[in-house]
């Protein structure tokens, strides 16, 4: 069982020890470059100075590789191959596929676009690997964030794989009743709605009782909350965010003044 | 006055006909000990949303009479006021855990996060609270990790470390083993000792037997005895109105019957009943005290 939605790995690095909203802006900074820079391969010389330096400063290489390997790429080479085939821009025909054919602008086209997705991709693991969720969600509750609105966020994570797990056990106590869990895809689907009632109503009620615990721990109080761990935010964070605004700012401007 | 004093408190929630609590009155004196006993569906559960301000200020419905805590008044405050004074746990550990916190050690800081405590004063205090139950080896798991009855004591951890006036507990052991119940117990002891005032619903009445000041027996929604944990649980009321009983009550209720139990009171604990037995049953040659 899945203790818990989530992909934080535990490290001791630079990045990890980074304000998490320096991390979040340094994630948008670099997906917004990444798909607004009008030079053409603006997103490939980023998986070069920032996604690679990035995991090897947060210590995550290895992880980070092999998730980009096993499911980024693969992502990213399905968009691929789908954006050379459809997109009908160019003239200059290199491949052809029955009714289908690759033009070298589609191709171009369709590389850019791949690497856009990967490098938004990755940027968006990096920052979820090197961030605990409860630490973002103190940190950004803290500068004004609603409480009701982290408390979501958080518990959703926590929670999810609580439900599958008990969805798993009703399953279970159904089928050694007799449910059907092994013959046709329709007659196993038909036999799982009489297990929705039991899930969601359970659901339902467990959020009552939930409810009552928080509220039973100040969770409405009107005082100021405050937060078990101390985030950090040294003027060090501070100036490298007015920096990535400022990238941003200039990216934006650039976007603007040569559309 | 009594710390806390409820007076004919009727109370219908919002889809039933008839009403859950009917004229209650009850009086709890600061620091005491209260069990409640009851059959399934005397009341007790509401009865501790009552006193823990959920009823009505959370589940609406109808009430009437008055709820008074630590000299205010439930009807006149509102709910996140009240739970300052007055902390709750109950049973089912799993809908306690917060799920907004990935360690026992921050789970059981939530509370205190919430209410503004700074941050040296929250460790301290979580710590002393981690302590008092016994569960700081579990500081550093995470909270869905644990057996039902950590997750009790986690929950009833939750609750202490605010240090409420009023601590209203219902079925705060129900997953809990012999040894895990008796050391709870002693902690509720404990808090009612240093002057908390302790309401706890529960069924193993061989504890409350032990710890508890006083018990109020609940029946269909209205007090029906209340006394002594010894006068009270041995009373033949609660044997002929489905109450749970001892069975050391039940075998000495027995044996008076055939003219073996001699006392006057009935027992409700082990000891009491060795106690008693011993008066009337001859010890066997050879084997001494060996049934003790």
């Amino acid at each position: 069982m899945h203790e818990r939605l989530s992909f934080h790995i535990k490290r001791d690095s630079i990045l990890h020890n980074l304000n998490p909203l320096t991390k979040l802006v340094l994630t948008l900074t670099i997906l917004l470059i990444a798909f607004t820079f009008p030079w053409y391969w603006t997103p490939h010389l980023l998986v070069l100075v920032a996604i690679i330096p990035l995991s090897l400063l947060g210590k995550v290489f290895r992880e980070f590789s092999l998730t980009a390997i096993r499911l980024i790429l693969p992502a990213a080479g399905f968009l691929f191959l789908m954006q050379a085939f459809f997109q009908p821009i160019g003239t200059n025909v290199i491949f052809k596929f029955y009714f289908l054919d690759i033009t070298q602008e589609s191709l171009m086209f369709a590389f850019r676009n791949a690497m856009r997705v990967f490098v938004m991709v990755s940027a968006f693991t990096l920052f979820l690997v090197t961030t605990h969720p409860s630490e973002l969600m103190s940190d950004l509750t803290r500068r004004g964030l609603p409480g009701q609105f982290a408390y979501v966020i958080i518990s959703t994570l926590q929670i999810l794989p609580q439900i599958i797990a008990k969805s798993q056990t009703i399953i279970a106590a159904q089928r050694s009743r007799g449910l059907d869990t092994e013959s046709s895809f329709f007659k196993r689907a038909g036999s799982l709605i009489p297990l929705i009632g039991p899930l969601v109503f359970g659901s339902l009620a467990e959020v009552e009782e939930r409810a009552i615990a928080i509220e039973a721990r100040g969770f409405t109080s009107k005082h100021a909350k405050t937060s078990l761990h101390e985030i950090p935010d040294p003027s060090f964070d501070q100036m490298l965010r007015w920096v990535l605004a400022a990238l941003i700012i200039i990216s934006i401007a650039l976007k603007l003044w040569l559309s | 006055m009594a710390f806390v004093n409820l007076q004919n408190v009727t109370y219908k929630y919002p889809l039933t006909k008839t009403p859950v609590l009917q004229n209650v009155n009850l009086q709890v004196n600061e620091g005491e000990f209260v069990s409640i006993v009851g059959p399934n569906g005397a009341g007790k559960s509401t009865l501790c949303y009552a006193l823990a301000g959920f009823v009505p200020h959370f589940f609406k419905g109808e009430i009437s009479g008055s709820i008074e805590v630590a000299g205010k008044e439930s009807s006149k405050s509102t709910l996140d006021e009240w739970v300052l004074n007055v902390g709750l746990a109950f049973q089912n550990p799993f809908n306690q855990i917060s799920g907004a916190k990935y360690t026992v050690f921050e789970e059981i800081a939530f509370g205190l996060e919430n209410i503004g405590v700074p941050r040296e004063e929250m460790k301290s205090r979580v710590e002393d609270a981690m302590a008092l139950t016994g569960i700081r080896d579990l500081a550093d798991r995470s909270p869905y990790s644990l057996s039902g009855g950590q997750q009790q004591r986690v929950a009833l951890t939750s609750i202490l470390v605010m240090r409420p006036k009023l601590l209203v507990l219902d079925e705060p052991t129900s997953q809990m083993d012999p040894i895990g119940t008796r050391e709870v117990f002693g902690t509720i002891r404990k808090m009612a000792e240093e002057g908390m005032t302790v309401v706890l619903v529960e069924h193993k009445v061989e504890w409350i037997a032990e710890f508890a000041d006083r018990v109020i027996a609940l029946k269909d929604g209205s007090v029906m005895l209340e006394g002594k944990p010894n006068e009270v649980l041995t009373s033949d009321l609660l044997a002929e109105n489905g109450f749970g009983i001892s069975r050391y009550t039940s075998t000495a209720r027995e044996a008076k019957k055939q003219g073996l139990w001699k006392k006057e009171n009935l027992p409700v604990t082990l000891d009491e009943a060795v106690e008693g037995f011993a008066l009337t049953l001859p010890s066997p040659q050879g084997r001494g005290e060996s049934g003790k």
